[in-house]
Protein backbone atom coordinates (compact mmCIF):
# COMPACT_ATOMS: atom_id res chain seq x y z
CA UNK A 1 0.00 0.00 0.00
CA UNK A 2 2.85 2.29 0.95
CA UNK A 3 4.55 1.53 -2.38
CA UNK A 4 1.35 2.32 -4.29
CA UNK A 5 0.96 5.65 -2.49
CA UNK A 6 4.56 6.55 -3.26
CA UNK A 7 4.05 5.55 -6.89
CA UNK A 8 0.88 7.64 -7.16
CA UNK A 9 2.72 10.64 -5.66
CA UNK A 10 5.56 10.21 -8.16
CA UNK A 11 3.17 9.97 -11.11
CA UNK A 12 1.21 13.01 -9.90
CA UNK A 13 4.47 14.97 -9.73
CA UNK A 14 5.43 13.76 -13.24
CA UNK A 15 2.04 14.82 -14.64
CA UNK A 16 2.37 18.24 -13.01
CA UNK A 17 5.86 18.56 -14.51
CA UNK A 18 4.53 17.69 -17.98
CA UNK A 19 1.85 20.36 -17.58
CA UNK A 20 4.33 23.03 -16.49
CA UNK A 21 5.19 24.19 -19.99
CA UNK A 22 1.64 24.72 -21.30
CA UNK A 23 2.67 25.50 -24.89
CA UNK A 24 4.85 22.45 -25.12
CA UNK A 25 2.13 20.29 -23.59
CA UNK A 26 -0.49 21.55 -26.06
CA UNK A 27 1.92 21.07 -28.98
CA UNK A 28 2.67 17.50 -27.93
CA UNK A 29 -0.94 16.50 -27.34
CA UNK A 30 -2.15 18.15 -30.56
CA UNK A 31 0.73 16.56 -32.48
CA UNK A 32 -0.41 13.14 -31.34
CA UNK A 33 -4.02 13.86 -32.31
CA UNK A 34 -2.85 14.72 -35.83
CA UNK A 35 -0.62 11.62 -35.88
CA UNK A 36 -3.54 9.39 -34.89
CA UNK A 37 -5.74 10.96 -37.53
CA UNK A 38 -3.03 10.28 -40.12
CA UNK A 39 -3.00 6.66 -39.01
CA UNK A 40 -6.77 6.39 -39.26
CA UNK A 41 -6.59 7.87 -42.74
CA UNK A 42 -4.12 5.14 -43.70
CA UNK A 43 -6.52 2.41 -42.58
CA UNK A 44 -9.51 4.24 -44.05
CA UNK A 45 -7.77 4.29 -47.43
CA UNK A 46 -6.90 0.64 -47.10
CA UNK A 47 -10.48 -0.38 -46.44
CA UNK A 48 -11.77 1.99 -49.11
CA UNK A 49 -9.64 0.07 -51.59
CA UNK A 50 -9.89 -3.50 -50.28
CA UNK A 51 -13.14 -3.54 -48.20
CA UNK A 52 -12.41 -6.49 -45.86
CA UNK A 53 -9.47 -8.56 -44.72
CA UNK A 54 -10.10 -12.00 -43.30
CA UNK A 55 -13.54 -10.96 -42.02
CA UNK A 56 -12.34 -7.71 -40.41
CA UNK A 57 -13.89 -4.47 -41.64
CA UNK A 58 -13.22 -0.82 -40.86
CA UNK A 59 -15.40 -0.86 -37.71
CA UNK A 60 -13.58 -3.85 -36.23
CA UNK A 61 -10.26 -2.13 -36.81
CA UNK A 62 -11.67 1.06 -35.28
CA UNK A 63 -12.53 -0.84 -32.08
CA UNK A 64 -9.04 -2.34 -32.03
CA UNK A 65 -7.40 1.05 -32.55
CA UNK A 66 -9.63 2.76 -29.94
CA UNK A 67 -8.56 0.24 -27.29
CA UNK A 68 -4.94 0.40 -28.41
CA UNK A 69 -4.84 4.20 -28.19
CA UNK A 70 -6.31 4.10 -24.67
CA UNK A 71 -3.66 1.53 -23.66
CA UNK A 72 -0.83 3.65 -25.06
CA UNK A 73 -2.34 6.73 -23.41
CA UNK A 74 -2.59 5.12 -19.98
CA UNK A 75 0.95 3.76 -20.31
CA UNK A 76 2.32 7.17 -21.30
CA UNK A 77 0.50 9.08 -18.57
CA UNK A 78 1.04 6.71 -15.62
CA UNK A 79 4.17 4.73 -16.63
CA UNK A 80 5.85 7.23 -19.00
CA UNK A 81 9.37 6.26 -17.96
CA UNK A 82 9.07 3.02 -19.96
CA UNK A 83 9.77 4.85 -23.21
CA UNK A 84 13.30 6.04 -22.35
CA UNK A 85 14.14 3.32 -19.86
CA UNK A 86 16.92 1.74 -21.95
CA UNK A 87 18.56 5.16 -22.36
CA UNK A 88 18.27 5.81 -18.60
CA UNK A 89 20.04 2.52 -17.91
CA UNK A 90 22.81 3.22 -20.43
CA UNK A 91 23.31 6.78 -19.14
CA UNK A 92 23.84 5.45 -15.62
CA UNK A 93 20.83 7.28 -14.23
CA UNK A 94 20.04 4.29 -12.04
CA UNK A 95 22.97 5.20 -9.75
CA UNK A 96 20.96 7.90 -8.00
CA UNK A 97 17.98 5.57 -7.51
CA UNK A 98 19.99 2.72 -5.98
CA UNK A 99 20.47 4.63 -2.77
CA UNK A 100 16.76 5.31 -2.36
CA UNK A 101 14.40 3.06 -0.38
CA UNK A 102 11.70 2.54 -3.05
CA UNK A 103 11.81 0.10 -5.97
CA UNK A 104 14.16 1.19 -8.78
CA UNK A 105 11.77 -0.12 -11.45
CA UNK A 106 8.82 1.80 -10.02
CA UNK A 107 10.89 4.99 -9.79
CA UNK A 108 12.05 4.60 -13.39
CA UNK A 109 8.49 4.06 -14.64
CA UNK A 110 7.05 6.98 -12.68
CA UNK A 111 9.80 9.49 -13.46
CA UNK A 112 8.04 10.87 -16.54
CA UNK A 113 4.53 11.44 -17.84
CA UNK A 114 4.36 11.76 -21.62
CA UNK A 115 2.33 14.74 -22.80
CA UNK A 116 1.52 13.16 -26.17
CA UNK A 117 -0.40 10.42 -24.37
CA UNK A 118 -3.23 12.86 -23.69
CA UNK A 119 -3.72 13.18 -27.45
CA UNK A 120 -3.99 9.38 -27.72
CA UNK A 121 -6.49 9.38 -24.87
CA UNK A 122 -8.75 11.92 -26.60
CA UNK A 123 -8.74 10.06 -29.94
CA UNK A 124 -9.00 6.62 -28.28
CA UNK A 125 -12.09 7.58 -26.26
CA UNK A 126 -13.60 9.34 -29.29
CA UNK A 127 -13.14 6.20 -31.40
CA UNK A 128 -14.61 3.92 -28.74
CA UNK A 129 -17.61 6.24 -28.33
CA UNK A 130 -18.31 6.74 -32.02
CA UNK A 131 -17.14 3.69 -34.02
CA UNK A 132 -17.11 0.74 -31.64
CA UNK A 133 -20.88 0.51 -30.99
CA UNK A 134 -20.36 0.03 -27.24
CA UNK A 135 -23.06 0.62 -24.63
CA UNK A 136 -22.75 1.98 -21.08
CA UNK A 137 -22.91 -1.61 -19.80
CA UNK A 138 -19.64 -2.33 -21.61
CA UNK A 139 -17.68 0.26 -19.61
CA UNK A 140 -16.47 -2.21 -16.91
CA UNK A 141 -15.43 -4.71 -19.60
CA UNK A 142 -13.60 -2.04 -21.61
CA UNK A 143 -11.87 -0.87 -18.43
CA UNK A 144 -10.69 -4.40 -17.56
CA UNK A 145 -9.53 -4.95 -21.14
CA UNK A 146 -7.59 -1.68 -21.20
CA UNK A 147 -5.97 -2.34 -17.80
CA UNK A 148 -4.84 -5.85 -18.78
CA UNK A 149 -3.60 -4.64 -22.17
CA UNK A 150 -1.68 -1.83 -20.45
CA UNK A 151 -0.01 -4.30 -18.09
CA UNK A 152 1.20 -6.45 -21.01
CA UNK A 153 2.30 -3.41 -23.04
CA UNK A 154 4.30 -1.78 -20.22
CA UNK A 155 5.76 -5.12 -19.08
CA UNK A 156 6.91 -5.93 -22.63
CA UNK A 157 8.49 -2.50 -22.95
CA UNK A 158 10.36 -3.08 -19.68
CA UNK A 159 11.57 -6.45 -21.01
CA UNK A 160 12.89 -4.76 -24.18
CA UNK A 161 14.50 -1.93 -22.18
CA UNK A 162 16.18 -4.47 -19.90
CA UNK A 163 18.26 -5.55 -22.92
CA UNK A 164 20.30 -2.41 -22.15
CA UNK A 165 21.74 -4.27 -19.15
CA UNK A 166 23.37 -6.61 -21.66
CA UNK A 167 23.86 -4.62 -24.93
CA UNK A 168 25.17 -1.07 -25.40
CA UNK A 169 23.17 -0.59 -28.60
CA UNK A 170 19.89 -1.53 -27.02
CA UNK A 171 18.56 2.00 -26.72
CA UNK A 172 17.08 2.41 -30.17
CA UNK A 173 16.54 -1.34 -30.52
CA UNK A 174 14.33 -1.38 -27.41
CA UNK A 175 12.35 1.53 -28.80
CA UNK A 176 11.99 -0.16 -32.15
CA UNK A 177 10.74 -3.34 -30.51
CA UNK A 178 8.17 -1.31 -28.58
CA UNK A 179 7.15 0.55 -31.74
CA UNK A 180 6.81 -2.69 -33.65
CA UNK A 181 4.76 -4.26 -30.88
CA UNK A 182 2.51 -1.23 -31.32
CA UNK A 183 2.52 -1.64 -35.09
CA UNK A 184 1.65 -5.33 -34.83
CA UNK A 185 -1.12 -4.47 -32.38
CA UNK A 186 -2.72 -2.22 -34.96
CA UNK A 187 -3.28 -4.99 -37.52
CA UNK A 188 -6.48 -7.03 -37.84
CA UNK A 189 -6.14 -10.24 -35.85
CA UNK A 190 -7.22 -12.33 -38.83
CA UNK A 191 -3.83 -11.97 -40.56
CA UNK A 192 -2.00 -13.88 -37.83
CA UNK A 193 -1.83 -17.56 -38.67
CA UNK A 194 0.76 -20.25 -38.02
CA UNK A 195 4.18 -18.84 -37.14
CA UNK A 196 3.04 -15.21 -37.13
CA UNK A 197 0.36 -16.08 -34.60
CA UNK A 198 3.01 -17.56 -32.32
CA UNK A 199 5.13 -14.38 -32.64
CA UNK A 200 2.09 -12.17 -32.01
CA UNK A 201 1.42 -14.04 -28.78
CA UNK A 202 5.02 -14.26 -27.53
CA UNK A 203 7.88 -12.02 -28.73
CA UNK A 204 5.69 -9.10 -29.81
CA UNK A 205 2.60 -9.80 -27.74
CA UNK A 206 0.13 -7.81 -29.84
CA UNK A 207 -2.25 -10.69 -29.26
CA UNK A 208 -2.34 -10.09 -25.52
CA UNK A 209 -2.04 -6.28 -25.69
CA UNK A 210 -5.09 -5.69 -27.83
CA UNK A 211 -6.49 -8.76 -29.62
CA UNK A 212 -7.40 -10.55 -26.37
CA UNK A 213 -9.27 -7.46 -25.04
CA UNK A 214 -11.08 -7.09 -28.40
CA UNK A 215 -12.07 -10.75 -28.31
CA UNK A 216 -13.17 -10.35 -24.66
CA UNK A 217 -15.37 -7.38 -25.65
CA UNK A 218 -16.85 -9.16 -28.65
CA UNK A 219 -17.68 -12.32 -26.68
CA UNK A 220 -17.25 -11.87 -22.91
CA UNK A 221 -16.63 -15.17 -21.12
CA UNK A 222 -14.67 -16.56 -18.19
CA UNK A 223 -12.20 -18.12 -20.64
CA UNK A 224 -11.40 -14.86 -22.46
CA UNK A 225 -11.15 -13.03 -19.11
CA UNK A 226 -8.79 -15.70 -17.77
CA UNK A 227 -6.55 -15.39 -20.85
CA UNK A 228 -6.31 -11.61 -20.36
CA UNK A 229 -5.57 -11.80 -16.64
CA UNK A 230 -3.04 -14.62 -17.00
CA UNK A 231 -1.16 -12.79 -19.76
CA UNK A 232 -1.09 -9.56 -17.72
CA UNK A 233 0.28 -11.36 -14.66
CA UNK A 234 2.69 -13.50 -16.68
CA UNK A 235 4.29 -10.65 -18.63
CA UNK A 236 4.49 -8.45 -15.52
CA UNK A 237 6.28 -11.20 -13.60
CA UNK A 238 8.69 -11.84 -16.50
CA UNK A 239 9.49 -8.13 -16.77
CA UNK A 240 10.18 -7.87 -13.03
CA UNK A 241 12.47 -10.92 -13.09
CA UNK A 242 14.46 -9.77 -16.17
CA UNK A 243 14.82 -6.21 -14.87
CA UNK A 244 16.11 -7.41 -11.51
CA UNK A 245 18.54 -9.85 -13.14
CA UNK A 246 19.85 -6.93 -15.19
CA UNK A 247 19.97 -4.70 -12.13
CA UNK A 248 22.15 -7.29 -10.40
CA UNK A 249 24.57 -7.01 -13.36
CA UNK A 250 24.43 -3.23 -13.08
CA UNK A 251 25.35 -3.36 -9.39
CA UNK A 252 28.36 -5.49 -10.29
CA UNK A 253 29.46 -2.89 -12.87
CA UNK A 254 28.98 -5.22 -15.86
CA UNK A 255 26.64 -2.95 -17.82
CA UNK A 256 27.98 -1.29 -21.01
CA UNK A 257 27.60 2.43 -21.47
CA UNK A 258 25.84 3.88 -24.52
CA UNK B 1 43.70 10.22 -43.45
CA UNK B 2 47.46 9.77 -43.88
CA UNK B 3 47.52 11.57 -47.24
CA UNK B 4 46.03 14.75 -45.77
CA UNK B 5 48.71 16.89 -44.11
CA UNK B 6 47.79 19.49 -41.45
CA UNK B 7 48.84 22.22 -43.90
CA UNK B 8 46.49 20.97 -46.57
CA UNK B 9 43.64 20.89 -44.05
CA UNK B 10 44.30 24.48 -43.07
CA UNK B 11 44.47 25.62 -46.67
CA UNK B 12 41.40 23.64 -47.72
CA UNK B 13 38.94 23.64 -44.80
CA UNK B 14 36.35 21.82 -46.93
CA UNK B 15 38.77 18.95 -47.49
CA UNK B 16 39.35 18.75 -43.73
CA UNK B 17 35.60 18.74 -43.08
CA UNK B 18 35.06 16.00 -45.64
CA UNK B 19 37.90 13.92 -44.21
CA UNK B 20 36.43 14.26 -40.71
CA UNK B 21 32.99 13.37 -42.05
CA UNK B 22 34.43 10.30 -43.77
CA UNK B 23 35.98 9.24 -40.46
CA UNK B 24 32.65 9.75 -38.68
CA UNK B 25 30.93 7.72 -41.42
CA UNK B 26 33.42 4.88 -40.91
CA UNK B 27 32.90 5.02 -37.14
CA UNK B 28 29.13 4.77 -37.60
CA UNK B 29 29.53 1.84 -39.98
CA UNK B 30 32.01 -0.03 -37.80
CA UNK B 31 30.08 0.60 -34.58
CA UNK B 32 27.15 -1.14 -36.19
CA UNK B 33 29.20 -4.24 -36.90
CA UNK B 34 30.78 -4.10 -33.44
CA UNK B 35 27.24 -4.29 -32.01
CA UNK B 36 26.54 -7.36 -34.14
CA UNK B 37 24.04 -8.95 -31.72
CA UNK B 38 21.83 -5.86 -32.11
CA UNK B 39 22.32 -5.91 -35.89
CA UNK B 40 21.31 -9.56 -35.98
CA UNK B 41 18.31 -8.72 -33.83
CA UNK B 42 17.30 -6.04 -36.34
CA UNK B 43 17.69 -8.47 -39.23
CA UNK B 44 15.61 -11.04 -37.39
CA UNK B 45 13.04 -8.40 -36.64
CA UNK B 46 12.89 -7.42 -40.30
CA UNK B 47 12.14 -11.04 -41.16
CA UNK B 48 9.39 -11.20 -38.54
CA UNK B 49 7.85 -7.94 -39.80
CA UNK B 50 8.03 -9.20 -43.38
CA UNK B 51 6.34 -12.44 -42.41
CA UNK B 52 3.41 -10.50 -40.95
CA UNK B 53 3.16 -7.92 -43.75
CA UNK B 54 3.44 -10.52 -46.49
CA UNK B 55 0.70 -12.56 -44.83
CA UNK B 56 -1.45 -9.38 -44.77
CA UNK B 57 -1.00 -8.82 -48.50
CA UNK B 58 -1.20 -12.51 -49.38
CA UNK B 59 -4.55 -12.57 -47.59
CA UNK B 60 -5.74 -9.51 -49.53
CA UNK B 61 -4.43 -10.93 -52.83
CA UNK B 62 -5.93 -14.37 -52.28
CA UNK B 63 -9.38 -12.95 -51.43
CA UNK B 64 -9.50 -10.91 -54.69
CA UNK B 65 -12.81 -9.35 -53.63
CA UNK B 66 -14.80 -8.12 -56.62
CA UNK B 67 -15.00 -4.35 -57.03
CA UNK B 68 -11.88 -3.72 -54.93
CA UNK B 69 -8.30 -2.72 -55.75
CA UNK B 70 -7.21 -6.32 -55.17
CA UNK B 71 -7.59 -6.90 -58.90
CA UNK B 72 -4.93 -4.20 -59.62
CA UNK B 73 -2.28 -5.84 -57.43
CA UNK B 74 0.73 -7.30 -59.29
CA UNK B 75 0.60 -11.05 -59.94
CA UNK B 76 3.36 -11.84 -57.46
CA UNK B 77 1.73 -9.72 -54.75
CA UNK B 78 3.41 -6.86 -52.91
CA UNK B 79 5.86 -8.83 -50.81
CA UNK B 80 8.97 -7.76 -52.76
CA UNK B 81 7.83 -4.13 -52.82
CA UNK B 82 7.30 -4.13 -49.07
CA UNK B 83 10.56 -5.99 -48.61
CA UNK B 84 12.38 -3.01 -50.11
CA UNK B 85 10.40 -0.27 -48.31
CA UNK B 86 10.80 -2.02 -44.94
CA UNK B 87 14.51 -2.55 -45.62
CA UNK B 88 14.87 1.21 -46.04
CA UNK B 89 12.57 2.18 -43.15
CA UNK B 90 14.32 -0.16 -40.69
CA UNK B 91 17.74 0.82 -41.98
CA UNK B 92 17.47 4.54 -41.22
CA UNK B 93 19.33 5.29 -37.97
CA UNK B 94 17.52 7.20 -35.24
CA UNK B 95 19.47 10.46 -35.60
CA UNK B 96 16.58 12.42 -34.08
CA UNK B 97 17.09 10.69 -30.71
CA UNK B 98 20.80 11.53 -30.67
CA UNK B 99 20.15 15.17 -31.55
CA UNK B 100 17.35 15.38 -28.98
CA UNK B 101 19.66 14.04 -26.27
CA UNK B 102 22.50 16.40 -27.10
CA UNK B 103 20.28 19.47 -27.34
CA UNK B 104 18.05 18.67 -24.33
CA UNK B 105 20.86 17.76 -21.95
CA UNK B 106 23.15 20.65 -22.92
CA UNK B 107 25.75 18.35 -24.49
CA UNK B 108 25.80 20.37 -27.67
CA UNK B 109 27.72 23.37 -26.38
CA UNK B 110 31.12 21.66 -25.88
CA UNK B 111 30.98 20.54 -29.53
CA UNK B 112 30.56 24.12 -30.71
CA UNK B 113 34.09 24.94 -29.54
CA UNK B 114 35.59 22.21 -31.72
CA UNK B 115 36.92 22.88 -35.22
CA UNK B 116 34.62 20.46 -37.06
CA UNK B 117 30.91 21.00 -37.61
CA UNK B 118 28.93 19.06 -35.03
CA UNK B 119 25.98 18.54 -37.36
CA UNK B 120 28.02 17.33 -40.33
CA UNK B 121 29.81 14.86 -38.06
CA UNK B 122 26.52 13.59 -36.61
CA UNK B 123 24.87 13.19 -40.00
CA UNK B 124 27.93 11.43 -41.44
CA UNK B 125 28.04 9.08 -38.45
CA UNK B 126 24.34 8.28 -38.85
CA UNK B 127 24.75 7.68 -42.58
CA UNK B 128 27.49 5.15 -41.78
CA UNK B 129 25.26 3.59 -39.14
CA UNK B 130 22.41 3.43 -41.67
CA UNK B 131 24.58 1.75 -44.30
CA UNK B 132 25.72 -0.83 -41.73
CA UNK B 133 22.12 -1.60 -40.83
CA UNK B 134 21.13 -1.86 -44.48
CA UNK B 135 23.96 -4.31 -45.21
CA UNK B 136 22.92 -6.53 -42.28
CA UNK B 137 19.18 -6.39 -42.98
CA UNK B 138 19.70 -6.66 -46.74
CA UNK B 139 21.78 -9.84 -46.36
CA UNK B 140 19.03 -11.38 -44.22
CA UNK B 141 16.41 -10.29 -46.76
CA UNK B 142 18.25 -11.90 -49.69
CA UNK B 143 18.76 -15.17 -47.81
CA UNK B 144 15.07 -15.25 -46.83
CA UNK B 145 14.03 -14.42 -50.38
CA UNK B 146 16.19 -17.23 -51.76
CA UNK B 147 14.62 -19.68 -49.31
CA UNK B 148 11.05 -18.47 -49.89
CA UNK B 149 10.84 -19.74 -53.46
CA UNK B 150 8.95 -16.63 -54.62
CA UNK B 151 9.18 -15.60 -58.27
CA UNK B 152 11.98 -13.04 -58.69
CA UNK B 153 12.11 -9.93 -60.88
CA UNK B 154 15.05 -9.52 -63.35
CA UNK B 155 18.51 -9.00 -61.76
CA UNK B 156 18.71 -5.31 -62.79
CA UNK B 157 15.63 -4.67 -60.60
CA UNK B 158 17.72 -5.59 -57.56
CA UNK B 159 20.58 -3.36 -58.68
CA UNK B 160 18.21 -0.40 -59.22
CA UNK B 161 16.44 -1.04 -55.91
CA UNK B 162 19.71 -1.21 -53.96
CA UNK B 163 21.09 2.04 -55.43
CA UNK B 164 17.80 3.91 -55.01
CA UNK B 165 17.35 2.33 -51.57
CA UNK B 166 20.68 3.70 -50.30
CA UNK B 167 19.83 7.23 -51.49
CA UNK B 168 16.30 6.82 -50.12
CA UNK B 169 17.75 6.01 -46.70
CA UNK B 170 19.96 9.12 -46.95
CA UNK B 171 16.80 11.19 -47.51
CA UNK B 172 15.29 9.43 -44.48
CA UNK B 173 18.31 10.41 -42.35
CA UNK B 174 17.95 14.04 -43.50
CA UNK B 175 14.21 14.06 -42.75
CA UNK B 176 14.83 12.70 -39.24
CA UNK B 177 17.61 15.27 -38.81
CA UNK B 178 14.99 17.99 -39.30
CA UNK B 179 12.90 16.22 -36.65
CA UNK B 180 15.85 16.04 -34.25
CA UNK B 181 16.59 19.75 -34.68
CA UNK B 182 13.04 20.51 -33.50
CA UNK B 183 14.50 19.84 -30.01
CA UNK B 184 15.69 23.46 -30.09
CA UNK B 185 12.03 24.50 -29.79
CA UNK B 186 10.12 21.54 -28.26
CA UNK B 187 11.13 19.53 -25.21
CA UNK B 188 10.52 16.16 -26.85
CA UNK B 189 10.77 15.42 -30.55
CA UNK B 190 8.29 12.55 -30.36
CA UNK B 191 5.35 14.51 -31.90
CA UNK B 192 7.28 15.76 -34.95
CA UNK B 193 8.86 12.32 -35.28
CA UNK B 194 5.46 10.62 -35.31
CA UNK B 195 4.14 13.11 -37.82
CA UNK B 196 7.15 12.60 -40.07
CA UNK B 197 6.91 8.81 -39.68
CA UNK B 198 3.20 8.71 -40.51
CA UNK B 199 3.65 11.09 -43.45
CA UNK B 200 6.39 8.77 -44.66
CA UNK B 201 4.14 5.72 -44.24
CA UNK B 202 1.24 7.40 -46.01
CA UNK B 203 2.92 9.46 -48.71
CA UNK B 204 5.97 7.23 -49.05
CA UNK B 205 3.88 4.12 -49.57
CA UNK B 206 5.47 1.86 -46.99
CA UNK B 207 2.59 -0.63 -46.92
CA UNK B 208 1.22 -0.18 -50.45
CA UNK B 209 2.57 1.49 -53.58
CA UNK B 210 1.32 5.04 -53.93
CA UNK B 211 0.49 4.17 -57.55
CA UNK B 212 -2.62 2.47 -56.08
CA UNK B 213 -3.77 5.83 -54.63
CA UNK B 214 -6.18 8.18 -56.42
CA UNK B 215 -4.35 10.18 -59.12
CA UNK B 216 -4.43 13.49 -57.21
CA UNK B 217 -2.92 11.90 -54.08
CA UNK B 218 -0.28 10.11 -56.15
CA UNK B 219 0.79 13.41 -57.74
CA UNK B 220 0.87 15.10 -54.33
CA UNK B 221 2.95 12.28 -52.78
CA UNK B 222 5.42 12.43 -55.67
CA UNK B 223 5.90 16.14 -55.02
CA UNK B 224 7.01 15.48 -51.41
CA UNK B 225 10.33 14.00 -50.20
CA UNK B 226 8.46 10.95 -48.89
CA UNK B 227 7.92 9.16 -52.20
CA UNK B 228 11.64 9.39 -53.12
CA UNK B 229 12.47 8.11 -49.63
CA UNK B 230 10.54 4.84 -50.05
CA UNK B 231 8.30 4.33 -53.07
CA UNK B 232 10.75 4.89 -55.92
CA UNK B 233 13.06 2.14 -54.67
CA UNK B 234 10.26 -0.35 -53.97
CA UNK B 235 8.63 0.36 -57.32
CA UNK B 236 11.63 -1.15 -59.12
CA UNK B 237 10.48 -4.53 -57.78
CA UNK B 238 7.11 -4.09 -59.50
CA UNK B 239 8.03 -2.30 -62.72
CA UNK B 240 11.82 -2.12 -63.16
CA UNK B 241 13.11 0.16 -65.92
CA UNK B 242 16.27 2.14 -66.60
CA UNK B 243 14.22 5.26 -67.43
CA UNK B 244 12.28 5.28 -64.15
CA UNK B 245 15.53 4.48 -62.32
CA UNK B 246 17.30 7.51 -63.80
CA UNK B 247 14.29 9.75 -63.14
CA UNK B 248 14.08 8.56 -59.53
CA UNK B 249 17.80 9.11 -59.01
CA UNK B 250 17.49 12.71 -60.20
CA UNK B 251 14.50 13.27 -57.93
CA UNK B 252 16.43 11.90 -54.97
CA UNK B 253 19.45 14.11 -55.73
CA UNK B 254 17.18 17.16 -55.86
CA UNK B 255 15.59 16.31 -52.50
CA UNK B 256 18.96 15.64 -50.88
CA UNK B 257 20.07 19.13 -51.95
CA UNK B 258 16.82 20.78 -50.80
CA UNK B 259 16.80 19.02 -47.43
CA UNK B 260 20.49 19.79 -46.83
CA UNK B 261 19.75 23.48 -47.37
CA UNK B 262 16.73 23.32 -45.07
CA UNK B 263 18.77 21.60 -42.36
CA UNK B 264 21.46 24.30 -42.58
CA UNK B 265 18.81 27.00 -42.09
CA UNK B 266 17.10 25.23 -39.18
CA UNK B 267 20.46 24.50 -37.55
CA UNK B 268 21.50 28.16 -37.70
CA UNK B 269 18.15 29.33 -36.32
CA UNK B 270 18.32 26.77 -33.51
CA UNK B 271 21.88 27.66 -32.67
CA UNK B 272 20.99 31.35 -32.49
CA UNK B 273 18.20 30.48 -30.05
CA UNK B 274 20.45 28.35 -27.84
CA UNK B 275 23.22 30.95 -27.75
CA UNK B 276 20.70 33.70 -26.95
CA UNK B 277 18.31 31.97 -24.53
CA UNK B 278 19.90 28.62 -23.59
CA UNK B 279 17.93 25.35 -23.76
Amino acid sequence: MDALTAYAANVAAAIRASLMDRTNFALNAAGMVVNDLFFLTLWYMFFAGFKRIGGWGLHDVALLLGILMCIVALSGIAFGGYRDMAASILRGEIDALLTQPKSVLARLLARESIATAWGDLVIGIWMLCTFAALSWRDIPLVTIGILCGTAVYVASSVIYASLAFWFAGARSFARELTDFMLLFSSYPGSIYTGMTRIVAYTLLPAGFVVLAPVSFLRSPSVATLAVMLASALGYTALAAVLFHLGLARYRRGLVPTG
Amino acid sequence: MPSMTPTARTEFPLAGTLAAAASAFAIGLRRNFANWPVLMGRALFYLVAMTVLSSLWDKVSSARLAGTLASSLPAGGLTLYIGVTEWIALGVAAIHLRLEDDIRFGMLEPHLLRPKSYLVQKIAECLGDTLGRMIGIGAAALIALGLSGRALPPPQAFLFAVILGIFAAAIGVLLYTVVGLCAFWVRRVLPPYLLMQKAMFLLGGIFAPISLYPAWLYRFAMATPFAPSLFVAGDQMIAPSAASFAQALLLQAAWIAILSGLIALVWRAGLRKVLREGV
